[in-house]
């Protein structure tokens, strides 16, 4: 398996997925909707898969001395790592703010959504929705990259908005929690948002398996 | 000894058909695929490295069956297709140091003797690489790791007469180290020259799968080549 995520690393992806893992660092910004720093993550992933297929790499992926099965694995693989690296600037960021400038004024008079724990749980959704929808569409034919990607641009954007705003609706101010206020209700939803990312991207990897043996390459 | 069989495949599209196709390729022999353009040779070999996924028939290399032995078997196999290029911006050095790693059996020596028959230059990218020099790549990474059989779609097209016959010579060289090797031609002087075996594919149907000379005496008449017999061959066919 170390040799797949290598190979994805090295041949198939393009130095625009690991660039794009800096905007993480958009959880700093104030004024902004800090989660669409998640959609640029998956956006440099998205140009990856552009290289990708020009380069003919899914065939000679499915050429290697591995099970077909394995080539979908190592894709998984490869894109759960550039969002692990994506999430691990973003929960730094969250942390910081939540830390050292959990009283900044900036921060504090922030329209849109507060880095919090809830924001790192939004940003696994959004990932989780990137494997659901662009990685699972992609495997059906394991070449069209443009469907699935402005399907996913219209769930991610719909997504961000109703994150971006949830702690305007009366009764739900709590989700917006400064510092360690409310911790237990931020631990829980960075926990719901795990929960949906592990679940939304096991279920897209189990049909882009079934998928992609199927396929005429 | 067979090492490889093919069995009833087949495989429809909408405006093609691979009908029960079956043959065998056996160890330390040349084997020729010969078929015009279109007539199903690609398809058969995708089908068999399950890259194209049959709607019927059984793969089978090494006694085992490939649906369930697919990553064993793909390393006791040597692919490679004429004209495709792999990863067209990428120095070959860092391509092989990826895909050496996947094969237990890679041989870094013959990698290297390889690399300097084909006068290949690891710095260059594929993008720099003429058509023929691309199918030398493919048939340097599918060598050097010491490959049993060896299914080539089309390895002469696109190379000179020098490199073709020295293509040529690499094969029954590789075929005395018990190396079976199974290639897809058009060229009908390719299996001339070297092939043991002759598997005949017309309209997505395989009409003979025989030993060269066995082929010669059932289907070729007094005084005619190769060449001749099967362009009649193929005449006829289309007039059916």
């Amino acid at each position: 398996m170390r040799n797949i995520l290598r190979k994805e690393m090295k041949l198939s992806a393009s130095i625009l997925s690991y660039l794009f893992i800096l905007f993480g660092l958009m959880f700093f910004l104030p004024g902004y909707p800090i989660l669409c720093g998640a959609f640029f993550v998956t956006l440099g992933i998205f140009q990856g898969f552009q290289f990708a297929r020009e380069a003919n790499d899914i065939v000679f992926s499915a050429l290697l001395p591995i099970r077909k099965k394995d080539v979908v694995k190592g894709k998984y693989l490869f894109v759960c790592f550039i969002e692990a690296c994506g999430l691990i600037l973003m929960l730094a960021a969250a942390l910081i703010r939540m830390t050292l400038l959990a009283d900044a004024a900036p921060y504090r008079t922030n329209a849109l959504m507060n880095a919090n724990l809830f924001a790192v749980g939004g940003a696994l959704l959004t990932f989780g929705l990137f494997n659901l929808i662009f990685l699972g569409g992609y495997f059906k034919t394991a070449y069209k990259l443009g469907k699935g990607f402005v399907t996913y641009i219209i769930a991610a954007t719909l997504t961000i908005g109703v994150l971006e705003a949830l702690h305007h609706i009366p009764g739900l101010e709590a989700v917006n929690a400064f510092g360690f206020e409310r911790i237990g209700l931020q631990l829980l939803l960075l926990l719901a948002g795990l929960a949906a990312f592990l679940v939304l991207t096991l279920l897209s990897y189990r049909a882009a398996c079934r998928h992609f043996e199927r396929i005429d390459l | 000894m067979s090492i490889a069989e093919v069995k009833n495949l087949g495989k429809v599209y909408p405006a093609f058909q691979l009908k029960d196709v079956s043959f065998s390729i056996r160890q330390g022999r040349i084997t020729g695929f010969i078929g015009r353009n279109g007539a199903g040779k690609t398809t058969t070999i995708k089908s068999m490295l399950n890259l194209v996924h049959p709607d019927s028939g059984e793969i089978r290399f090494f006694g085992l069956p490939f649906a369930s032995h697919e990553a064993d078997i793909k390393k006791r196999i040597g692919y490679s297709t004429g004209t495709v290029s792999w990863y067209p911006r990428k120095k070959i050095r860092d391509i092989v140091s990826i895909v050496s790693r996947f094969y237990e059996t890679w041989d870094d020596e013959a990698y290297r003797r390889y690399l300097r028959m084909f006068e290949l230059d690891e710095n260059k990218t594929p993008l720099e690489l003429s058509e023929g020099m691309k199918v030398k790549l493919n048939l340097l990474i599918a060598l050097s790791h010491r490959a049993e059989i060896l299914i080539l779609d089309e390895p002469t097209s696109g190379l000179d007469p020098f490199s073709r016959d020295e293509l040529l010579r690499i094969f029954t060289e590789l075929k005395e180290h018990g190396v079976a090797v199974f290639f897809s031609t058009h060229i009908t002087s390719d299996l001339e020259k070297c092939a043991d075996d002759i598997v005949y594919i017309s309209h997505g149907q395989i009409v003979s799968a025989l030993p060269k000379q066995a082929f010669t005496e059932q289907f070729s008449q007094a005084g005619e080549s190769l060449e001749e017999t099967i362009l009649r061959m193929e005449r006829g066919m289309n007039h059916a």
